[in-house]
């Protein structure tokens, strides 16, 4: 009896590891991001150097926002011509409601704050000011974008180098990510944005980022326009964490002592209500 | 309703009263501010909030243009701390609760509230000046 119960046993075993294994050949295989090699740390040096902190040309940001606006379809054009009513009446839009990020492409395209951007083998990481969540992953290992769409605030990006120049291709980005061209004029970019960028040094010391940006639902054609960043080297440059939300609370103490943050009063544009 | 159902529903409504004063977040434009128009105020230091996006100095003392109105607390906003840093030579000390300063600043244009965008502080035991001006950065190879 006992031995018929061992046999038992030891069939059914035999029979769950070959399961597994007809299952095992059936799965896609695993894949994985391989150990950076010494070549590869090394051809980074032959990219070109964007080291130090770049911050924007705002006053150029401003220029292109009535000289070079997005071809907005009939339907938000108008919404658009409203804001910048509201805007100039003092009434400024809070597109950034929330302290969401910025997103991409509005944080190329009107950010205040500087960025830096690192290489590491198979990487480009764009990394930026004050929002605290403002990071590009941009994958240059030859990767495809994925077949199933997980949209997020800065969508997913691919690039690859052509000479000197960062080719970025970005999908995938939240329909309610911002397009916009000031702090208080943009919209909504509905969905199936597709942005083109070509990155790159337009002089020793100045930064382009050229952008086509594709959004269907907002726009009649392909927009384009460049955005400049100027290099500092200046260690009072340095990027420091800034994060948007804290801007909403004020530093307190609990019934315990401790250090919390606790909500101040806004207006309905955002700025701080004054004490009575 | 017991007391314990009355007591989760009221902690729930001001839960969302709270979320509702913080979601109106901090990341906004400046076009509420009047930018043709310049004021000054002459006061006390009463809290400099060195947070992003924008930092804050709350002043109280006499504004020039609007003299009748007496001592009051004014709120004058900036750009964001690392700006300040680059652009306008701030230190999260430049300024203490305490201190006398005029600042000038152009005013929210609504004339009901209190507020500014900070252009000029000087501090005046020190005669340090700090700026908020960010676009004086847009060169590079800035000391």
């Amino acid at each position: 009896m006992r031995s018929r119960v061992l046999a038992a046993m030891l069939l059914a075993l035999v029979s769950t590891a070959a399961a597994d294994a007809q299952n095992a050949s059936k799965k896609p295989p695993t894949i994985i991001n391989p150990p950076p090699t010494a070549q590869d740390y090394a051809d980074l040096a032959k990219l070109p150097d964007w080291s130090g902190v770049w911050n924007p040309n705002i006053t150029d940001q401003d220029r292109q926002a009535r000289s070079n606006p997005p071809p907005w379809n009939e339907k938000v054009a108008k919404e658009v011509e409203k804001m910048w009513a509201e805007e100039k009446a003092g009434r400024p839009k809070l597109i950034f409601y929330g302290c969401f990020p910025e997103a991409h492409p509005t944080w190329m395209l009107v950010t205040h704050n500087a960025m830096e951007i690192l290489f590491t083998p198979g990487r480009v990481t764009m990394l930026g000011e004050s929002d605290g969540n403002r990071l590009r992953r941009i994958y240059t290992d030859g990767r495809p974008h994925p077949e199933t769409p997980d949209p997020t605030f800065h969508g997913h990006s691919i690039g690859h180098w052509e000479g000197n120049t960062l080719v970025v291709d970005t999908v995938h980005i939240l329909p309610q990510a911002p397009l916009a061209i000031s702090e208080a004029v943009g919209v909504p970019n509905d969905g199936d944005m597709h942005v083109l960028e070509r990155i790159h040094l337009a002089d020793k010391d100045v930064l382009h980022v050229d952008l086509e940006i594709t959004a269907p639902n907002i726009l009649t054609k392909p927009w384009n326009t460049t955005r400049i960043f100027f290099r500092q080297r200046a260690r009072k440059f340095d990027i420091v964490e800034g994060v948007c939300q804290q801007g909403d609370y004020r530093e307190a103490k609990d019934e315990n002592g401790h250090h919390i943050f606790v909500p101040i009063e806004k207006t309905e544009w955002g700025n701080v209500v004054a004490p009575k | 309703m017991t007391n314990h159902h009355k007591a989760i529903a009221l902690l729930a409504v001001a839960g969302a009263v709270a979320a509702g004063i913080a979601s109106v977040s901090a990341h906004h434009s400046t076009t509420m501010f009047d930018h043709s128009t310049t004021m000054t105020i002459n006061g006390e230091v009463v809290e400099l909030r060195w947070v992003n996006p924008h930092v804050s100095l709350s002043v109280n003392g006499v504004v020039k243009e609007r003299a009748e109105e007496g001592a009051m607390t004014w709120v004058m906003e900036m750009t964001s701390p690392g700006n300040l840093v680059r652009a306008g030579g701030w230190r999260r000390d430049a300024v203490k609760p305490g201190e006398q300063v005029e600042v000038l600043f152009s005013p929210l244009r609504d004339a009901e509230r209190k507020g500014g965008a900070l252009k000029k502080l000087t501090v005046i035991a020190t005669g340090e000046v700090f700026t908020a001006n960010i676009r004086q950065q847009e060169r590079p190879g800035l000391e």
